[in-house]
């Protein structure tokens, strides 16, 4: 037994006697630091490993967040999210909107050639991405010269100029040869201002800055990925010092983001993207077919009660589907108001009575039941699905909350085996929402997995892809928004800020509307600390 | 001893066949596809259907179950599990990369619980019924009951965040490429400390309670009676005629604990940043990854069978009897 003893002791003192302390880093404010200065090191957080290093079949947004700094994009876009010059000094697109026509100057047009074919070859397996360039004509796409290349398209849309931006080009000389999909998972070579010294599987990414980058000189040294899939954990890692970034949860925001001591280190940022969350109704069925029951069903949802008591004011309400930061966003459409007694007037004149004393609604000897499909284990789903299932009994409607794992639920949704479901979309920097709404976009197709059909939303839809002037795009998309919350195919709920803890010794860390803190120009490259805090600058050896 | 190892052996291999349909089967029951894995993950545009189609085409998604799995147990026949749908990659390079951290890390969790559950079991055994040990065994289940998740963030806070005594996640530090080899087995050592105690806390109760059990029931017989009726005295009667038969049904555990190390795994590498191959198969299930799912399965079910026989042969050694008495498994 004193065996026993002796061997637990002896494992904590090891552990006791090999500790270094590590000082929490403390941010100075002496004047003469405020300006960009090069060199340092910063450690950003990945959610997850990476899949590949090949720009072409990236496929999370971890992979996106390496290769933005390996690869300069096509187009890049700014802070307003508009398209701005990247690779390509200039661009111009023919008057009937298929051609696009870049000058570059620094890889050859024969190699962004060469990058377009491998993104639309299906035995590339990158489905994001080629279906971004869905479009591409090569019989009309051709190299110029060297500095010059014409991009056709089959079909001429205005939203296909920020999907350049998903455009990393690759060097024909280098990607030609091997195994496409396997030989460059962890070997990379990009035309972007980082390059790549060491990537350790499942633990870490480490990037350089180049020195003979040809565009404008990123501050940073050295860029250190570490690999933390747990938001807990990573948060444990940012109040130690160890990782400059990483995002909170909202729990975490309203827990430790007003502690004193973490904000002498830590800025608390917090910000809306272009995401929302919504209760998409199955347009097909029987009951919900009606879109006076719908917007019924929408007087139900106390949105300000759910934004102060579950978000605590760090949420808004959605009304459409555009955000009020983008630019087809119609200020004048109203959020539907919180008023049980009109919805159930509605219902009553659509025929749904209490007949059987039952406490429940019911029409032709049918109570009204409806199913709702949540995603399991989503924070943001579980307490909105049990205040709306709350609300709806009040008044007669019995809600079945069913949780499933996401691709089982988007799989009966894609069938259209589904009354309701609560879902949350990513939208891309152009608002086109023509691939959610338009008739011809029922799945497999498309994504108009609601079977939402109104010939003038298609019109409106139609027209608003293919005007190229802003313009006019804003007037057709912001009818187009009143037409869509009267309708309700969805019903938009909240728009969930983005929550970051960033360390303060990064200086210049600022967002961009609606796409956040990364992957817009400057973003993450305009980033610099100052000298007296290069608390991370370990010495590098190779591998 | 050769016939009846043979005899396990095969019995092995039939339910290696059994697993692999069974798991093939639920994998593919569950709904969704590699290709649900992609909807929603970039914007809200659409995806390529042709290249949706070569997807299905080269996994061969679009044949009936059934031919699937031939495809699959003629690859895994040759130790080949295909390639993940998600970075393309061989699946064994994939699992053979992340399984070395896992063995490690489970193999001295397993020793640590041993270590320290068996003596506090047999200890408590001799002193059966007292309020010592009943007390001892009120904290040994409450200890199994704690969930793993919250034992580990706990351990975290206050050993990496509050007093900053080991590091908060990962297998090793920054700096670990220019250290030397003494400081990197130190540096290793030190992060290995809080994963081994979330994976070892639970199993210390495990072999604590088993092997107190065991003794108790090998006080009972009758042989000890007679060991104490001719004199031996109660220390000898303990260690050189009790002992070593209540060690025996031990080695069953040896079996058992494998798999429950796995599955606490997937929790604790999560967590921990551990790169192993719990945090591989949880990623792997919710991209409907299935070659990678299927490797892992195998892998892990081959483990596991191999702990199983090792348990049984190790059994019948140690006792005789086994071997005559064992018919089926």
């Amino acid at each position: 037994m004193d065996g026993v003893k002796r061997f637990v002791v002896l494992l904590l003192l090891a552990v006791v006697a090999c500790t270094n302390e590590r000082p929490l880093p403390t941010v100075s404010t002496s004047e003469d630091l405020k300006k960009p200065q090069e060199g340092g090191t910063v450690v950003r957080r990945l959610q997850g490993d990476i899949a590949t290093l090949n720009p072409v079949m990236a496929q999370s947004v971890n992979d996106r967040q390496v290769d933005y700094y390996l690869h300069t994009p096509m187009v890049h876009f700014d802070a307003d999210l508009s398209a701005i010059p990247g690779l390509a000094e200039k661009w111009e697109i023919s008057s009937d909107g298929r051609l696009y026509t870049s000058d570059g100057s620094n890889v050859t047009a024969g190699d962004v050639l060469f990058t377009l074919k491998k993104i639309i070859d299906p035995q590339t397996e990158a489905p994001q991405i080629a279906g971004a360039f869905d479009q591409l004509d090569l019989r009309t796409t051709r190299v110029v010269d060297p500095h010059t290349i014409v991009v056709g398209f089959k079909d001429g849309i205005s939203p296909q100029l920020a999907h350049f931006n998903d455009l990393l080009v690759i060097p024909e000389h280098v990607y030609a040869r091997g195994d496409f999909k396997i030989d460059f998972t962890s070997r990379v070579v990009g035309c972007g201002p980082y390059r790549l010294v060491r990537r350790v599987a499942g633990k870490e990414i480490l990037l350089e800055r180049r020195p003979e980058y040809w565009g404008p000189r990123p501050n940073l040294q050295r860029v250190l990925f570490k690999v933390i899939a747990d938001d807990i954990t990573a948060w444990n890692a940012m109040k130690r010092g160890e990782i400059d970034e990483t995002i909170i949860s909202t729990d975490t925001w309203l827990a430790e983001g007003r502690r004193p001591e973490l904000q002498k280190f830590i800025d608390f940022r917090r910000f809306y993207t272009l995401n929302y969350n919504y209760i998409a109704w199955n347009n097909r069925d029987p009951v919900l077919g009606d879109k006076r029951l719908r917007r019924a069903l929408a007087m139900c949802i106390d949105l300000k009660s759910i934004i102060e008591n579950v978000y605590h004011g760090t949420a808004r309400a959605m009304n459409g589907p555009f955000t009020p930061d983008q630019w087809a966003y119609n200020p004048d459409v109203p959020v539907i108001e919180y008023n049980p007694q009109e919805a159930l007037r509605t219902l009553r004149s659509l025929g749904w009575l209490d007949t059987n004393k039952d406490g429940l609604l019911d029409k032709g000897g049918k109570p009204l039941k409806l199913e709702m499909l949540i995603t399991a284990g989503s924070i943001a789903s579980n307490p909105f699905a049990q205040l709306f299932q709350a609300e709806l009994k009040k008044i007669g409607i019995e809600l079945d909350v069913v949780p499933l794992d996401f691709a089982t639920l988007i799989q009966r949704v894609l069938a259209g085996n589904y009354q309701c479901a609560y879902l949350s979309w990513n939208l891309d920097p152009d608002p086109d929402p023509f691939a959610l709404f338009d008739s011809s976009q029922f799945p497999p197709r498309g994504q108009n997995f609601v079977f939402y059909s109104n010939p003038e939303a298609d019109r409106l839809l139609e027209e608003g892809r293919r005007e190229f002037d802003q313009t006019k795009r804003k007037k057709t998309y912001q009818q187009l928004h009143a037409l869509l919350a009267d309708d309700q195919p969805y019903t938009w709920t909240l728009q969930v800020s983005s929550k970051w803890a960033i360390n303060k010794r990064i200086r210049d860390v600022k967002e961009s509307k609606g796409w956040g803190l990364f992957q817009w120009f400057p973003g993450e490259l305009g980033w610099w600390i100052p000298i007296d805090q290069r608390t991370h600058d370990v010495p590098l050896r190779r591998r | 001893m050769t016939s009846y190892v043979v005899r396990r052996l095969l019995y092995a291999v039939l339910t290696f066949i059994g697993i692999t349909i069974a798991v093939f089967a639920l994998v593919h029951a569950v709904p969704g596809d590699p290709i649900t894995f992609y909807i929603g993950a970039h914007g809200a545009h659409n995806l390529s259907q042709p290249t949706l189609e070569a997807i299905r085409h080269e996994y061969h998604l679009d044949e009936p179950l059934v031919t699937q799995y031939l495809y699959w147990l003629r690859g895994v026949l040759r130790l080949d599990f295909g390639t993940s749908v998600v970075d393309h990659r061989y699946v064994t390079t994939r699992i053979l990369e992340k399984l070395p951290n896992s063995v490690e890390l489970n193999l001295i969790a397993f020793l640590v619980a041993a270590a320290i559950g068996v003596p506090i079991g047999l200890w408590s055994a001799t002193r059966s019924g007292r309020p010592i040990e009943r007390a001892s065994a009120v904290l040994f289940f409450l200890l199994y009951s704690l969930p793993s998740f919250w034992v580990a963030l706990l351990l975290m806070e206050l050993f990496s965040v509050k007093l900053g005594l080991l590091p908060t996640f990962g297998m090793t530090s920054d700096e670990y490429l220019d250290l030397s080899a003494g400081q990197k087995l130190i540096d290793h050592a030190r992060h290995l400390v809080l994963p081994v105690i979330t994976l070892s806390y639970a199993q210390i109760a495990i072999f604590a309670r088993f092997s107190k059990s065991a003794l108790t029931e090998v006080i009972r017989q009758d042989y000890i009676t007679t060991a104490r009726a001719k004199g031996v005295a109660p220390r000898g009667v303990l260690w050189r005629h009790a002992f070593r038969n209540a060690l025996i049904p031990l080695i069953t555990l040896l079996g058992l604990t494998i798999p429950t190390l796995l599955s606490v795994g997937v929790i604790t590498e999560q967590i921990f940043q551990w790169d192993g191959i719990g945090r591989l198969y949880f990623v792997s299930i919710l991209t409907r990854d299935y070659p990678t799912v299927l490797g892992l399965t195998v892998v892990t079910a081959v483990v596991t069978l191999f702990a199983s026989l090792l348990a049984d042969i190790l059994y019948a050694m140690a006792d005789p009897r086994v071997r005559f008495e064992e018919t089926a498994p």
